[in-house]
């Protein structure tokens, strides 16, 4: 029995953002851009859905005299990650 | 925006190991602290060793300059956290750990330095003095308690941080200073103070500079591959 893949999760950016982010406590907007290539803008509204989920908490701060952006992963986006890596292994198990 | 490509499901389970992947090469510790701490108490342990061996006084407890060191650490952590840019699992676990040794430490250190007073002043009030007799010239004299092999304590607790992390990372460099500082330990309880000094200095050596210097070598190489 195959189960549907979460959609939000099932996009590259943002499986790579949820991937990194359950590495970590948490990261900066530019740590997430360094790690993915994407540019600012695209990771910006991808991190802007997974908040939206409820799977990312997004934080903004000043540090030094510049904005800083920190994300982490909620226990919502750790439950949904995680059922995303056991769905993907039933279909990869077929 | 830019659409985001779908994946299969193989590159789906690629991407996460490959991001993960990316986040845990990521946090290579510098040693830069390891290194301070290892220094400092290598070189007051060998200062102090040499004054007690060749009987000189270079003029002021040489152990100060653990306390003097506290400086560069409160630069080193602040500098840390202001480049960091994400923050892995496990720092809480790290920096609980290295304060509760520190606060260990110096309590440890208060008690060294007040016990002996207290001690002195209950023989007194309990109407009691103890007194020390040099068999050689049959002189005796009042006798001021103090901590008999603290240096050896002080072995145990370097070992406590250095043994856990070590474990814990699974970082052979610091499980063997932590083993060796229990070893040290056994070794001090048979020996002069001359030589526990000795030991403190040589486990300040392998339990955190040869570490730390080791964490800074493959920092180095992670940030140049």
């Amino acid at each position: 029995m195959f189960r549907d893949l979460n959609p939000i999760l099932h996009s590259q950016l943002r499986l790579a953002v949820m991937s990194l982010l359950v590495s970590v406590r948490e990261a900066d907007f530019t740590f997430l851009k360094d790690k993915t290539n994407a540019t600012a803008g695209n990771l910006s509204v991808q991190i802007q859905k997974l908040k939206d989920a409820g799977y990312i908490d997004v934080s903004k701060q000043f540090k030094d005299n510049y904005p800083q952006t920190t994300c982490k992963i909620t226990t919502a986006g750790i439950k949904a990650f995680d059922e995303y890596v056991r769905n993907l292994r039933t279909y990869l198990a077929k | 925006m830019e659409e985001q490509p779908q994946l299969s499901e193989r590159e789906s389970l690629d991407l996460i190991a490959k991001m993960i992947q990316k986040a845990r090469g990521s946090f290579h510790e510098n040693g830069t602290s390891a290194i301070l701490w290892g220094s400092v108490v290598a070189i007051a342990g060998l200062i102090n060793f040499a004054e007690e061996y060749w009987h000189f006084y270079i003029g002021f407890d040489i152990w100060l300059i653990v306390l003097a060191a506290l400086i560069p650490q409160i630069f080193i952590s602040v500098k840390e956290r202001r480049i960091r840019q994400a923050v892995p699992h496990d720092a809480s676990f790290m920096n609980a750990i290295w304060l509760v040794y520190g606060i260990s430490i110096f309590a440890l250190l208060f008690y060294f330095n007040v016990v002996p007073g207290a001690a002195d002043r209950s023989f007194k009030e309990a109407g009691n003095e103890l007194l020390i007799k040099n068999t050689a010239t049959g002189v005796v004299q009042h006798f001021t308690p103090y901590v008999f092999s603290h240096f050896s304590l002080l072995l145990i607790l370097y070992a406590i941080p250095t043994l856990a992390i070590g474990i814990a990372l699974k970082f052979r460099p610091m499980l063997i200073g932590g083993v060796l500082c229990y070893i040290f330990f056994v070794a001090s309880c048979f020996t002069a103070t001359v030589w526990d000094i000795l030991l403190n200095a040589l486990a300040g050596v392998f339990n955190w500079l040869i570490p730390g210097l080791i964490l800074r070598s493959r920092y180095y190489k992670g940030r140049n591959c």
